[in-house]
């Protein structure tokens, strides 16, 4: 490539018409669902932000000594005390009358276990902080230890697959419940198959003063063992298959879903990844937790209520449309 | 950073701060993504050549007269074509696959339509003295092409018809209720406007020499059509005052009338020129109409294959039985019952087709399903061939002039064949398309272009499109006028869509392998390597790939809904470093 044409896309990249709140160049592996879901949230929530990044696949990948892809302020904290971190940056800025929003970033392991406490803290107190959990379901970074979000019967490096036991033995824990108990303005869950419907999120938990949450969950291609490019079908069957709630809550009241039209069993969702593999013969232990996650779907799709009924304007097909000049809205 | 001292410092809190735009992450890449226009399938099926797909994108993107050169740039008689063509292009279309085919030929009639109303024309080159003129007989749709696309190269074209009037069998043989004549009379005036010459009355044998044509002229287009009807009887017999199908069809809509008012007719052929007189016939206010084919209903599952159906347009057979035409499919006039010089009766006898040991089609009728049925006045219509006279010395491939598929014609350099009369017509547009093709080979010969256009490629598959980026929506379709309104008058039956129905129906047209600017790209990429152009780019899209920062993690190409990205081996694999 000629240094103009270089410097051109430069010159492109400076002009393009919206705003990111990080540039490329970044260490994510390809298909990272989460740095597509760390865009997409840095876009909708604009410049006037700072972020607070717990420990995790985000915060190494998006800042290798002596670079950072981030064009917003941003400070590394520990695993634990992203929120913590988050909470006290918001007094701090109250004090001196200056009202930027903080958002707080973080994986599964960072939300679900080790900042499980902080995560509780913040949102008891009331501080004005948007807590993003990116779901990618392990600890990727360390190397795919199993998390309590880690779906049952998905295999990882500390819950593999084999004769004893087929995957995880335990149950990804229902975070969402737990953070609803907390009665906060609101608290969503949205998948990188839905950028519009992740900004649309984003804004609306913007606009709130006091505590928000955010759950996205962002498929690792490394991790989930997938192609890269089925990033985005691996989301989308996640929801589709019921797997995968897309929900909104206020005050821990269930107010809105994303409903399916047409639902799909969940092999259509387990097939695509390698973690699942294992679930996918006919011997009677496959058999038997295809079926267990089939009956998970189920009660996911009978809690929130998420099959799409007749006159739904919005469902999981019309929220992916596209049309020339742009996702249709 | 100013006034700080690096060396005082741990070597970590040293860090200046660098954007990781300093790092080329495209180094990791083993595939890179590529904009892959490949054409869509409503334009592999155009036998005219039209690409659809670019002129529905050029009505999405509101520019209705763009769209329209878009198509003129290959067919010139959009308005014509977009009402009687029978539109295989929908036939390719992917949206067909997922609910129903978009409704190109009425958005290609609109765009006609508007174009005469509103006098566009094509911009064209000046002609220059020494241009060179190119003798066409036929003004025929294959002729028009030919003459459009030679004039738009800088070539004179004079144009020869044994007609009065340019048109060919557009005017003479189409029935106005599928083509008023002032849709073509607006088509032909832009073609004159261009300086295309027309010379009517002027017959191949009778006005017009072969040899003189070749020695006036630099090239010479033989477009003449099928204008002799192939000579029928059944079994040597037929009524004395015999009258052809294409003949009556011609005097009808020259006269308006048909001698055929309170009479039991039986038509006899498969073709679109048995259904036109067949329909002639109801509107002629015959009492009965039957149209007797040895061939299947178009479709049909009893057909031993496609050469076994009725090698009529679809919609035109349905239009005809729902106006009340009787159609005996896999049937035969076995006899002819003539009492004096007039018919009585005519048997019908049962036929069907067989392959033989050597795989030709061979057709037995069945002996003891004869029946009789009365009926005053039976018109052949099954099939029309060259009229040779004037050029009777060239060579024939079955009744056709034998050329190659750009009409060239062996051992006759600079003299071309195109149209019905090359035995590659079929319908106006493939007419249409074989004009271009011919014309193309006499500026071949002219030395005016290098090389003839190549073959098509292959068409982007249903499969290779995200499908689930778009949603059902109905096709926009106007109603036909009612059968008790339209057989009374001449009107056109089928109406047109207006501006809020095109509107709706281009925006179901799916890009196939196109860019369809929606932002997938742009928006899923986990690096931020596609970047949005202000300006289209010269692939047609407004993105480009940063391949300093693309992984080629294959998103874009994953989750393009055209299938317009694909992903390709990287020419250079660079491993191991920042690039």
């Amino acid at each position: 490539m000629s240094k103009t044409t270089v410097l051109d896309l430069r010159e492109l990249r400076r002009r393009q018409p919206r705003f990111t709140g990080m540039d490329p160049g970044h260490r994510a592996c390809q298909g990272c669902g989460q740095s597509l879901a760390a865009h997409i949230v840095t876009e909708a929530a604009g410049p006037d932000v700072i972020v607070a990044n717990a420990t995790g696949c985000l915060e190494v990948f998006s800042t290798p000594w002596p670079q950072t892809a981030w064009r917003v302020p941003w400070i590394h904290s520990l695993f634990e005390n992203a929120a913590a971190l988050a909470a006290g940056i918001e007094t701090a800025l109250k004090q001196q009358g200056r009202p930027t929003k903080m958002l707080a970033f973080a994986g599964d392991g960072g939300t679900f276990d080790i900042g499980f406490q902080t995560l509780s803290g913040m949102i008891e107190r009331g501080h004005n902080v948007l807590y993003v959990c990116f779901d990618n379901e392990a600890y990727m970074n360390t190397g795919v230890q199993r998390s309590s979000s880690t779906p049952h019967a998905a295999a990882t490096t500390t819950s593999p697959a084999g004769r004893m036991r087929p995957g995880k033995r335990h149950l990804k824990k229902d975070l969402l419940a737990i953070i609803a108990a907390h009665h906060l303005p609101y608290a969503a869950t949205a998948t990188v198959a839905y950028p519009g419907d992740i900004k649309a999120k984003v804004r609306r938990a913007m606009a709130i003063e006091g505590p928000t949450f955010l759950m996205i969950h962002a498929p690792c291609p490394l991790g989930w063992v997938h192609a890269p490019e089925l990033t985005i079908k691996v989301a989308r069957a996640g929801v589709e298959t019921g797997l995968t709630p897309i929900v909104e809550l206020e005050r821990g009241k269930l107010v809105s879903v994303l409903p399916i039209r047409e639902k799909r069993p969940v092999t259509d969702y387990l097939r695509l990844q390698g973690r699942f593999r294992h679930l996918l013969g006919d011997d009677p232990v496959a058999v038997q937790e295809r079926e267990h996650l089939q009956a998970l779907a189920d009660h996911n799709i009978e809690t929130y209520g998420l099959l799409a009924r007749e006159g739904d304007v919005r469902d999981s097909v019309t929220a992916a449309l596209v049309r020339r000049g742009g996702a249709i809205r | 950073m100013n006034g700080y001292d690096p060396a005082s410092l741990a070597r970590a809190a040293a860090a200046l701060p660098g954007s990781s735009l300093d790092y080329e992450v495209g180094s990791w890449r083993e595939l890179r993504p590529v904009h892959d226009h490949r054409p869509a399938p409503c334009h592999i099926h155009c036998p005219a050549g039209e690409d659809a797909q670019a002129y529905i994108q050029k009505v999405q993107e509101g520019d209705l007269e763009g769209a329209w050169a878009t198509i003129a740039a290959f067919n010139p008689l959009p308005a014509v074509t977009g009402r009687i063509c029978p539109h295989p292009c929908e036939e390719g279309c992917n949206r067909g696959r997922f609910d129903e085919p978009l409704n190109i030929h009425a958005i290609e009639r609109f765009l006609g339509d508007m174009a005469n109303a509103r006098g566009w024309r094509l911009e064209m080159p000046p002609l220059a003295e020494e241009a060179p003129e190119v003798a066409i007989v036929g003004a025929g749709p294959a002729g028009l092409a030919a003459a459009w696309h030679l004039r738009r190269a800088g070539v004179k074209p004079v144009l020869f018809d044994r007609y009065p009037l340019a048109g060919g069998l557009l005017r003479t043989a189409i029935p106005l209720y599928r083509l008023p004549r002032q849709v073509l009379d607006g088509e032909l005036e832009r073609l004159f406007d261009a300086g295309i010459t027309f010379r009517g009355q002027m017959k191949l044998g009778r006005d017009l020499f072969l040899n003189e044509l070749e020695q006036e002229y630099a090239a010479v287009v033989l477009a003449v059509g099928l204008q002799k009807p192939r000579p029928w009887s059944v079994d040597g017999a037929a009524p004395g005052d015999l009258r052809y199908g294409l003949a009556l069809l011609e005097e009808w809509i020259d006269v308006g009338a048909a001698p055929l008012e309170g009479k039991i007719v039986v038509v006899h052929g498969g073709g679109n020129t048995a259904v036109d007189v067949a329909r002639m016939a109801i509107r002629a206010g015959a009492r009965e109409v039957h149209l007797v084919t040895t061939r299947a209903l178009p479709g049909a599952a009893d057909a031993i294959g496609p050469e076994d159906h009725m090698q009529a347009f679809p919609r035109e057979v349905q239009q005809a039985i729902e106006e009340g035409v009787v159609v005996h499919p896999h049937t035969t006039p076995a006899r002819l019952i003539i009492r004096g010089a007039r018919l009585k009766a005519v048997e019908l006898a049962a036929i069907r087709a067989f392959k033989d040991e050597r795989g030709r089609t061979k057709r037995v009728t069945f002996e003891g399903t004869e029946r009789v049925i009365e009926a005053d006045v039976v018109i052949p219509a099954t099939g029309e061939i060259v009229d040779h006279e004037g050029i009777e010395m060239l060579p024939r491939w079955r009744d056709y002039l034998a050329s190659d598929r750009f009409g060239r014609i062996e051992g006759r350099p600079g003299l071309f064949t195109a149209g019905d009369a090359s035995g590659r017509g079929g319908s106006v547009s493939a007419a249409v398309g074989d004009g271009r093709r011919a014309a193309m080979a006499v500026l071949l010969h002219l030395h005016r272009i290098a090389a003839l256009p190549e073959e098509d490629a292959e068409a982007v598959s249903v499969e290779a499109l995200q499908l689930y980026y778009f949603d059902h929506a109905p096709r926009q379709e106007p109603p036909l006028r009612p059968v008790a309104e339209r057989i009374r008058d001449e009107k056109e039956i089928e109406p047109g869509l207006d501006a809020a129905a095109l509107e709706r129906e281009v925006q179901r047209c799916f890009s196939c392998g196109n860019c369809l600017a929606c932002d997938n790209c742009w928006n899923l990429c986990p690096d931020f390597a596609v970047l949005k152009t202000e300006e289209p780019t010269e692939d047609g899209s407004c993105y480009v790939f940063d391949y300093d920062f693309c992984k080629g993690c294959g998103l874009c190409a994953a989750e393009c809904p055209t299938a317009f990205i694909r992903m390709v081996d990287e020419p250079t694999p660079a491993f191991g470093g920042a690039g």
